[in-house]
């Protein structure tokens, strides 16, 4: 039978709007405006989870993003599922399904739980110390270990939802809604500052919306009250974006801030599709205010951990904001005041308190007045020593505290109860401000830390800040905004704040038991399930440091990384140590503040968006004709082009032998062009390649290799003499950008005194490469007024015309080693000049081929290409270039290197042509080269880095490096492979056609 | 004749936003340093060419954009004929700047695809894509930024409240024209 605790309407909540919800397969009711915990605790469950190491009963402990216990899977087994939701913050929607982790058969009765039994041998640092033994036994535990790690379960269908990023960038961006938050942006906006206000709930106004007390009064009014009225004028505020729902994940260096924006997971399944529903914010703020408050301490006493054990300020939220009771039996323990506000508001709904056990002895304070005056019995000096009931609590048993707090005396009294808050005091979350550089320091009065120095423009105000009570808060706020904002006024100068609030504590980090420490379960990290003991046994072990000992106890390494507990640790370790807590410092905030989901660190560069890419003027034309595409750099180039299922093989055979024997046309657009111009061009070219260019004629072409400083080669490309004082580069297609970028770098850095300017020009043309003996005879049909003669028009060199009334340049370079002709028209014209040289080929057989025939007919001539056949240790000389590079230069990049003993070694790897003895046999690109098999370790010679068969040469043919290989012509080589043993003749590099002939035919 | 073939063929619309290529419009790269080479262009085309930092200046005819200390942008404001592509101002530029070596002239006609946006919703798609701040950008007529959207190189120019031309290199502008339909398709 479950029990209905709904006590009170709370405006907060539609009692109008039924929400049916389904947790661990059954079904159960809330209403809108719920979170699933709150749902789950109106319907009387407690028990929603196991632990992560002894799979202890666990039920919801707080009402927030802190929450350890309380983690659930939603949606399982579908696409949506998502680990690790903290009920906590997840709104309920209609059809919504939530199950429990870490337990099974069910959360009720869980297997695992035995280990809660062995936990007096499963100590801290159990797995590390047990398993180390034998060695090679680990991959037997591995299995078992791996498949009881690990919390929920993670998708296994891809992600139906669309993610977005958005770029903010504000004048002010203040963390947090509650009362500092929402005055802080009043006062921002309202003076002008583009302003930014971010809220994790989906409600403005933090804890004190739902303060509705006497005890809590601005300018006469309720405390709540009066922030719902500040916060319906800011929402009128134009210069003002708020964002709820929205979590800072990271503060980063300099005012860079990441933030998850949820749009639709507040939203029934149905209603989500084609709406995006998360957003990463990258956020870039002149100013941040960091408004994040504070987050109630727990207190640690024995079997702390019980379902229906929370912290005191969340039992108060449940009631005054969600309109639930935690209990019927409830009890509070505390060290502070903060309890009794709780108890205030609770009697107010008509839940019942049997008790609150306060720690301290003389305590005096309006509220405490109050809850005597409503009869509630008040323990004063006294401790929990221990609490009952497996799955939910159902007693406590309290003892008195000696003077100093050490110890507990008297006799024990045993209080029946369903529920009982705790409430340690407050811990400012400078989780941001540390994230961003910021220093804390510890105030001793009341053991907290708070900000201290500021990496950069930014603030923190409240509770984050140190400042716990609305008389601290709204005294200091005025004075802070104004300095910090360089204004005059905020208007909120002359406020009248009355506070019940008195702020004595009494800390006690480990509260003292009737038992030795050894046997209590006093839980420090409730997630990891750390305890008092496992941080005192790590100290007893040696671990000093407190990020040693997060380490070994796991303590703060769970998903709610320790906002609860990391204080208590800290404080264990100090008393234990004797060090100053202020000197032990924190352990390291580590971003992201609340997990964050793949899906929004991704946002939309999934699919299609994953990379950028480009595509040829005639891109098109290749995909109506079924080519297959090749990424290079970040184009999409036509690859082969199949006909009638044929395979790669086959199609690259039958493409380049058209090439060879009548007529191929290839899609040369991509390759890197830039545009040369100014007085000292050609010296600048002398610079920068390694070969001469002075006499370079007007109207004719040079092929050019360029080097790094290292004097390895970096690009090789055409470079053509347009005029006097201009010249047209052409880069490799993958390294057009980086040439750019170098060749602009030397002019700005190193030549500031050369007349030379560089323009890309690789995207204004459409290059069109008609190649084979039939070349010449398209190229005239296809520009009839152009003089073809070899008289004319030889080979490397370039004439301006036109095709109708469309400037074109044609050059007769070729990478293939057959004559042929570039045309670079003006890109928009390039398709319909790719579709005229198709037809006026037709009656050649002019065949299409991609960049895989490309590479097999440049290897036929034995022309290299940098990126395949070099790595950046290559010199020229290495490629048997030695033609390219001038002698008689005084400088170029990368000519010292060259005459440095390593560069100038014979031994050096050389590129070299190899022969297969049986012409069948295909070597593979990446195969190692030896020599002799006898000698240990076997030598490696070099490798193949290009390997094809050549339809034309009918034969086998590869090139690659191999030590010394200039001098090893003629000689027998050894391709060891995987089950066999290649032998190969080494040869020239030239393959086909050695005089030119074909070049210049 | 030829035909002529640009990238995006479709104009898109969305509440608040429309896009739409605008072609064929000439485009040129001038480079140069020298006092001579600003007079020279000026005289030819009456035209100054803006020396701030990241604004521009414009004629009835002619637009140019500041793309760097040496560098700008000129491209006209009307579309020209698509059976030509031999222009007036290059070859005016050719012979006053070229010829007489104070900079250089380059066609860019093809290598930039002009996308007009306009619409009270293009920053908030810039917003999705690009880590500029268009705070200040989007209040001022005239101002030009070089940046990435959806990591892809481009020129930004605010020509009018709500409106502004971008400049995409060709062979990226049908990618970033999807990504940008993607985008304001949820805006």
């Amino acid at each position: 039978m479950t029990k209905n605790l709904r006590v009170k309407t709370s405006k907060f909540i539609d009692e109008t709007y039924k929400v049916s919800f389904k947790f661990n397969g059954k079904t159960y009711y809330g209403f809108k405006g719920d979170t699933l915990a709150s749902a789950l605790l109106a319907n009387d469950i407690h028990l929603v989870a196991r632990s992560f190491k002894y799979h202890r009963p666990r039920g919801i402990m707080t009402a927030g993003s802190e929450e350890p216990n309380a983690i659930v899977q939603l949606h399982k087994n579908t696409s949506r599922t998502e680990p690790n939701v903290r009920a906590t913050e997840i709104e309920i929607y209609d059809g919504l399904e939530a199950s429990s982790q870490n337990c099974w058969p069910s959360v009720n009765f869980d297997i695992g739980g035995i280990n809660n039994f062995l936990s007096p041998v499963l100590p801290a640092g159990f797995y590390y110390k047990t398993f180390m033994w034998p060695a090679s036994f680990w991959e037997k535990y591995e299995y078992f270990i791996r498949k009881s790690a690990g919390l929920g379960k993670s998708p296994s269908t891809p992600d139906p939802d669309i993610y977005e990023h958005r770029y903010i960038h504000c004048d002010v961006l203040i963390i947090g809604a509650g009362i500092s938050g929402v005055m802080a942006a009043k006062v921002a906006a309202k003076n002008g500052f583009k302003t930014l206000l971010i809220e994790e709930k989906n409600y403005l106004g933090g804890e004190t919306i739902y303060q509705d007390s006497e005890h809590f009064k601005i300018n006469n009014q309720t405390s709540g009250s009066w922030l719902d009225k500040e916060i319906n004028e800011i929402k009128k505020i134009k210069n003002l974006e708020i964002k709820t729902r929205t979590s800072v994940a990271a503060f980063h260096g300099y005012n860079f801030l990441l933030a998850r924006e949820n749009l639709t997971d507040h939203l029934p399944i149905e209603q989500r599709n084609g709406k995006t529903r998360q957003r990463l914010l990258k956020i870039r703020a002149k100013k941040v205010i960091t408004a994040t408050g504070s987050l109630e301490r727990p207190l640690i006493f024995d079997n702390n951990d019980r379902p229906g054990i929370l912290l005191s300020s969340a039992i108060n939220k449940y009631a005054s904001l969600f309109g639930v009771a935690c209990g019927e039996k409830n009890i509070l323990f505390t060290n502070n005041d903060s309890a009794y506000e709780t108890a205030a508001n609770l009697f107010k709904k008509g839940i019942s308190i049997e008790a609150i056990i306060d720690n301290r002895e003389e305590i005096d304070s309006k509220l405490i007045k109050e809850s005597e005056k409503n009869n509630i019995k008040i323990y004063k000096g006294y401790t929990i020593v221990d609490t009952y009931g497996y799955k939910r609590i159902n007693k406590i048993s309290i003892m008195q505290l000696s003077k100093d707090g050490q110890k507990v005396v008297g006799s024990k009294i045993l209080i029946p109860c369903d529920c009982l808050g705790i409430s340690g005091g407050w811990t400012p979350s400078v989780h941001l401000f540390t994230q961003s550089g910021g220093k804390l320091k510890f105030r001793d009065n009341d053991q907290v830390f708070i900000p201290n120095t500021y990496p950069s423009d930014q603030i923190s105000i409240g509770s984050c800040n140190g400042d716990f009570t609305l008389d601290e808060i709204l005294s200091n706020i005025s004075k802070t905004l104004k300095e910090f904002l360089g204004i005059n006024k905020t208007g909120y100068e002359n406020l009248e704040v009355q506070t019940s609030f008195n702020k004595s504590k009494r800390n006690i980090w480990l509260l003292p038991s009737d038992k030795i420490v050894g046997k209590t379960k006093s839980f420090v990290d409730f997630q990891n399930d750390a305890t008092a003991k496992d941080i005192k046994l790590a100290l007893r072990e040696g671990f000093r440091s407190i990020e040693h000992v997060k380490r070994y106890t796991t303590t703060g390494m769970g998903t709610d990384q320790g906002k609860l507990g990391n204080m208590h640790a800290l404080g264990i370790i100090s008393e234990i140590s004797g060090s100053k807590m202020g000197e032990l410092g924190t352990t390291t905030f580590r971003p992201p503040y609340t997990p964050l989901t793949f899906g929004t660190i991704v946002g939309r560069n999934v699919g299609e968006y994953f990379d950028v890419y480009r595509k040829t003027p005639m891109h098109d034309w290749h995909v109506k004709n079924k080519a297959k595409f090749e990424n290079v750099g970040q184009w999409k180039r036509a690859w082969y082009y199949p006909k009638n299922n044929e395979s790669m093989h086959d199609a690259v055979q039958r493409e380049s032998k058209a090439a060879r024997d009548s007529a191929g046309i290839l899609d040369a657009s991509t390759l890197g062009k830039i545009d040369i111009q100014g007085t000292d061009a050609s010296e600048f070219l002398n610079r920068v390649y390694t070969n001469a260019w002075s006499k370079l004629d007007i109207g004719k072409c040079r092929y050019g290799l360029m080097l790094n400083e290292d004097g390895m080669v970096y690009d090789d490309g055409v470079t053509t003499r347009l005029n006097e004082n201009h010249y047209i580069m052409t880069t490799t297609t993958g390294g057009a950008a980086t040439v750019l970028g170098k060749l602009e770098d030397y002019l700005q850095t190193e030549w500031p005194e050369l007349d030379v300017y560089l323009t890309s020009v690789t995207d204004h043309y459409a290059t069109i490469s008609v190649c084979g003996p039939k070349s010449k005879k398209i190229i005239s049909q296809v520009i009839p007024n152009l003089d073809l003669s070899d008289d004319n028009f030889p080979h490397m060199s370039f004439k301006d015309t036109k095709i109708n009334e469309i400037k074109c340049r044609v050059m007769r370079i070729s990478f293939t080693g057959e004559q042929s002709y570039e045309i670079n028209v003006q890109a928009n014209y390039g398709k319909s000049v790719w579709e005229k040289c198709m037809k006026a080929g037709k009656e050649f057989n002019i065949t299409p081929y991609g960049t895989e025939t490309m590479h097999l007919l440049r290897a036929e001539k034995g022309f290299i290409i940098v990126g395949q056949d070099t790595d950046a240790t290559m010199t020229p000389i290495d490629l048997q270039m030695n033609w390219i590079v001038s002698k008689k230069k005084y400088d170029f990049i990368g000519k010292r290197s060259l005459y440095r003993s390593d560069t100038m070694r014979d031994d050096r790897k050389q590129l070299v042509g190899l022969l297969t003895e049986n012409p069948d046999e295909i070597l593979e690109e990446g195969a190692q080269i030896v020599a002799n098999f006898n000698k240990s370790p076997v030598e490696m010679l070099g490798h193949v880095t290009s390997s094809y068969y050549s339809p034309n040469l009918k034969k086998s043919i590869a090139l690659g490096f191999v030590r010394g290989g200039k001098n090893m012509m003629g000689q027998k080589l050894i391709i060891p492979m995987e089950n066999k043993k290649i032998n190969v003749t080494v040869a020239d590099p030239v393959f086909l056609d050695k005089e030119n002939k074909r070049l210049n035919a | 004749m030829l035909n002529y073939s640009n990238p995006i063929t479709e104009q898109k619309s969305y509440s608040g936003l429309q896009l739409k290529e605008i072609n064929p419009i000439m485009k040129l790269i001038v480079r140069g340093k020298k006092r001579e080479f600003l007079s020279a262009i000026g005289q030819s085309l009456n035209l100054l060419l803006p020396n701030e930092p990241n604004t521009s200046t414009r004629t009835d005819k002619l637009t140019a954009l500041w793309l760097s200390p040496d560098e700008w942008m000129i491209y006209s404001n009307e579309t020209s004929n698509l059976d030509n592509n031999d222009y007036d101002i290059e070859n005016i530029l050719n012979k006053k700047i070229s010829k007489t070596n104070l900079g250089a002239i380059t066609n860019v006609t093809d290598q930039f695809v002009l996308i007009n946006l306009k619409g009270d919703k293009i920053y908030d798609l810039f917003e999705t894509g690009s880590p500029f701040n268009f705070n200040k950008f989007r209040n001022k007529v005239g101002s030009v930024t070089q940046t990435i959207l959806a990591k892809i190189d481009v020129i930004i120019q605010n020509t009018n409240q709500n409106e502004v031309n971008l400049f995409v290199r060709r062979s990226f502008s049908q990618h970033l024209f999807s990504w940008m339909n993607d985008s304001a398709s949820r805006l």
